[in-house]
């Protein structure tokens, strides 16, 4: 029978972590994930958890840790935030290329300068492109599911990759929510114990990772990408084993809310999804066919299901709760591969996208309310005036 | 009630004859002809036995040996990151306890051995270094100390010796001596500081069997030990490659390099010369000292002279001679 | 409407060129065979079996495990296929049993590979 409990998000991801039975893990301390090590730490004290609790000397030395600790044959499991997470850049790619399907924990936090606690998604969106799974929870029940189905899907023989499982910082981290808490039994019948391919053994030994010659550097890139490619079906029997198994309703890649009818729609991920839900529903209320999607993973990017479920819409407004300096739109990260996604359609919509939340701020309705005018006019004029609107920061 | 591992335990060698007839590091590398690194990667594998996982950071030992797809090593290895070899052996060691615990692994206790060069050891490897040796997992951590970045092309690095010539420390009117920093001590930086660190030893190839048994001893420990290996390299260092072991010979009569072992507090020398050779013996062979004036000379010669002063003022007595051979 | 959108193709490795899952390669036995380096020496070492007192010392100082004690036969076996000549061996010798040859006096000498790895 699952436990029904009051939990932040680092509660739940610990809480799913322990029942996952992971073997190694590396804690460091940053705000605002550490509270998910400290309550592992505390398992492993009371014998609640079998596990090596390693304190690592900081996020590059956490995945390295568990780095080895996955290539020996261990679940191994870390976690961080901020400046944490682009420290330890230099193992991203030897981790999802060696095919070590750990996971990592990130409650999102701005990156410095200078120190700002409050959650964007630049941390963990800026090392997206080397090869892990990434998405983002909106709830701490769905932090404690991702963790599960992360690890289901990166040891799945098929992908062998390792897990990036976001969740903004203190609006998930730290703000308590109804947490189903799975029975053992049911994480049982849903995760099957880590069967590494090539572990670095006595009996059949092996060598993780000899020098390559440039040609020999293209086919590894291209058997990384030809992964990637069977992923989504592995993503989607998970998806349904584990709403099966655990009577959750997921959607495997987008959260699909009012949008069957929708004409205006916002595209978002994270925690300020909750709030757009509910702007969604008020201007449903007076008659605006809003609906919202609610990107689950950014890696892989679900291109045809986002064509699907937006193509019809007239118009679309991407929250961007992140920042790419310099970049095509001169705002976030999500709005280009949305733009991409939507661009081979005979009937585009039309793509705006709008700066909000930043350095951890809060999203009102207002805004949101906000955001559905300017679209609803952008769908009149059949055209986006502009690529990005900064909220708060744009000219009176 | 503590759990047994399967910690395993090891046999001293008495000689050549009786070493390990199985090579753990087989031929077919791409390190340099006569590479002094290559040759103390040989002696540890047999050393250590089938029994072992070595760790790999980036350097000599990891591009030389593993290019292109296929490496020496006859026992299960990882490549790791110049900067975290001490962390990734602390994560396979941690697997291999909890594996162990949990009934999924019931095999002998590997010996995880981390083979990092100077660089990886000291420099850029240091933090990971340090904490594996605070930590106190059961991981033998080498330094194979060719005083250089010489993956890379002979680039300097903090242990470098002084007057040394590398591609960051030409000579020049500006510099005459090239290399004006005097280098870190890595056993020294170990010692003293890390609670869970009872043995610390420094080896050099022109005494195996020293070497092969210190290695075993290192392994015999029930957490953290630390060596520091001499390993002369003729490219990097302008000697004729022949000369990799009399180089290392010359290192340890000149008191260029002490061999000793630090255990639970006490330092037991061995090999100390009765007469210390002047150090331009060692010096004027290699190349890259070739630059250097007398003055230079001398400065180092103060420097070691210092050195061999502390040696004899805290050396025990030299302990009964090593079997022939050595 | 996903049968209008383009699709992501295929990503296939020929076979001449595909690389282990994960760069994860099988470790050697007895001698790494992708990577012969015999064709690296202009000299080999010569032994002079009157002279061997068979004190392992060649057999100790090589980098490459060039040298291997035969016990039936009792007789110092050196690898062709892969002494470098780097010389340490020779030079090593405490009784002179072991000369440098010119590679190229010999009929197997200058061994020349189709590739060079």
């Amino acid at each position: 029978m699952a436990d029904k409990r009051y939990l932040t998000g680092c509660s739940a991801a610990a809480q799913a972590a322990k029942l996952a039975e992971v073997e190694v893990v590396c804690s460091y301390p940053i705000r605002p994930y550490t509270a998910i090590m400290m309550e592992l730490a505390k398992m492993v004290a009371n014998g609640e958890l079998d596990a090596e609790f390693v304190h690592g000397e900081g996020e590059h030395a956490q995945l390295s840790v568990v780095l080895g600790a996955s290539a020996a044959g261990a679940r191994a499991y870390t976690g961080s935030a901020g400046v944490g997470v682009t420290y330890a850049m230099e193992l991203y790619s030897p981790i999802a290329g060696g095919r070590y399907p750990l996971q990592m924990a990130i409650a999102d936090r701005t990156l410095d300068p200078p120190g700002d606690f409050g959650s964007e998604h630049t941390d963990a969106l800026s090392f997206r492109d080397q090869g892990w799974i990434m998405g983002w929870a909106c709830s701490p029940q769905e932090v404690f599911d991702n963790t599960l189905m992360g690890f289901r899907i990166g040891e799945d023989p098929r992908v062998m990759l390792p897990q990036a499982i976001c969740q903004d910082g203190y609006f998930i981290s730290h703000i308590p929510d109804t947490v189903l808490v799975a029975d053992p039994a049911q994480v049982k019948e849903f995760l099957p114990p880590y069967k590494a391919p090539h572990p670095l053994s006595m009996e059949c030994p092996v060598s993780h990772g000899p020098q390559i010659r440039p040609d020999q550097g293209a086919p590894m890139d291209a058997q990384r990408a030809a992964t990637f490619l069977g992923l989504p079906q592995v993503i989607k029997e998970a998806t349904a084993d584990f709403n099966r198994i655990f009577g959750r309703n997921y959607d495997p890649f987008l959260e699909k809310y009012k949008l069957e009818d929708a004409e205006i729609a916002f595209f978002i991920q994270g925690a300020h999804a909750n709030t757009c839900r509910q702007t969604v529903d008020k201007l449903r209320q007076s008659g605006v066919k809003a609906g919202m999607a609610r990107l689950r993973w950014v890696r892989p990017w679900p291109t045809h299901e986002i064509a699907e479920a937006l193509g019809h819409v007239k118009a679309i407004a991407s929250v961007e709760t992140s920042t790419s300096y310099g970049g095509a739109m001169r705002g976030g990260n999500l709005i280009h591969e949305l733009r991409a996604s939507l661009y081979d359609l005979d009937q585009r919509p039309v793509v705006t996208s709008f700066m909000a939340g930043l350095g951890g701020e809060t999203i009102w309705p207002e805004d949101f309310e906000y955001m559905a005018k300017v679209i609803t006019q952008m769908a009149k004029d059949k055209k986006a005036d502009q690529y990005v609107r900064w909220i708060g920061f744009e000219e009176e | 009630m503590s759990f047994d591992y399967k910690f395993q335990t090891f046999e001293p060698i008495k000689s050549f004859k009786g070493a390990p007839k199985p090579e753990m590091y087989v031929p077919g590398h791409r390190t340099c002809a006569g590479c002094g690194p290559a040759l103390n990667y040989r002696l540890v594998a047999k050393a250590a036995g089938k029994n072992t996982v070595f760790i790999g950071p980036t350097g000599c030992m990891y591009v030389a040996n593993s290019s292109y797809l296929c490496t020496p090593y006859a026992v299960s290895w990882i490549h790791a990151q110049i900067t975290n070899g001490g962390a990734v052996a602390s994560g396979v060691e941690a697997a291999f306890k909890v594996m162990a615990r949990k009934g999924k692994y019931d095999g002998p206790f590997p010996n995880v051995i981390v083979m990092a060069g100077d660089g990886g050891s000291t420099d850029i490897g240091l933090q990971a270094m340090s904490a594996l040796m605070y930590r106190g997992h059961k991981v033998l951590f080498i330094c194979y100390d060719n005083e250089s970045y010489a993956n890379t092309g002979i680039q300097v690095s903090p242990t470098t010796p002084y007057g040394a010539q590398t591609t960051f420390t030409p000579p020049g009117k500006m510099i005459p001596e090239a290399k004006k920093l005097f280098p870190k001590d890595p056993p020294q930086l170990v010692i003293g500081g890390h609670p869970a660190v009872k043995y610390v030893s420094t080896t050099s190839i022109a005494y195996p069997l020293d070497l092969m048994n210190k290695v075993r001893k290192s392994l015999s420990q029930p957490g953290p030990t630390f060596m520091h290996m001499h390993t002369p390299c003729p490219k990097g260092w302008g000697f004729d490659e022949k000369l990799t072991m009399e180089m290392g010979k010359l290192a340890v009569q000149t008191g260029m390099w002490t061999l000793y072992e630090w255990e639970d507090g006490e330092y037991k020398y061995s090999h100390l010369p009765k007469e210390y050779k002047p150090v331009s013996d060692y010096m004027k062979p290699q190349g890259r000292f070739a630059h250097l004036k007398e003055e230079h000379i001398a400065k180092m010669q103060a420097f070691i002279d210092q050195k061999i002063a502390h040696v004899k003022a805290t050396a025990k007595p030299v302990e009964a001679a090593p079997p022939a051979a050595s | 409407m996903s049968e209008k959108l383009p699709g992501y193709g295929t990503i296939t490795v020929p076979l001449d060129r595909s690389v282990p899952f994960g760069a994860v390669t099988p470790a050697p036995v007895l001698q790494q065979e992708l990577f012969f380096t015999s064709n690296w020496r202009i000299v080999r070492p010569v032994i002079d079996d009157e002279k061997c007192t068979r004190c392992m010392t060649c057999y100790i100082a090589c980098p490459d495990s060039c040298w291997a004690y035969n016990e039936e036969e009792d007789q110092m076996v050196w690898n062709a296929e892969f002494c470098k000549g780097c010389q340490i061996c020779i030079h090593q010798c405490p009784t002179e049993a072991l000369t440098p040859q010119a590679e190229l006096d010999f009929e197997d000498g200058v061994v020349r590979l189709d590739r060079p790895f």
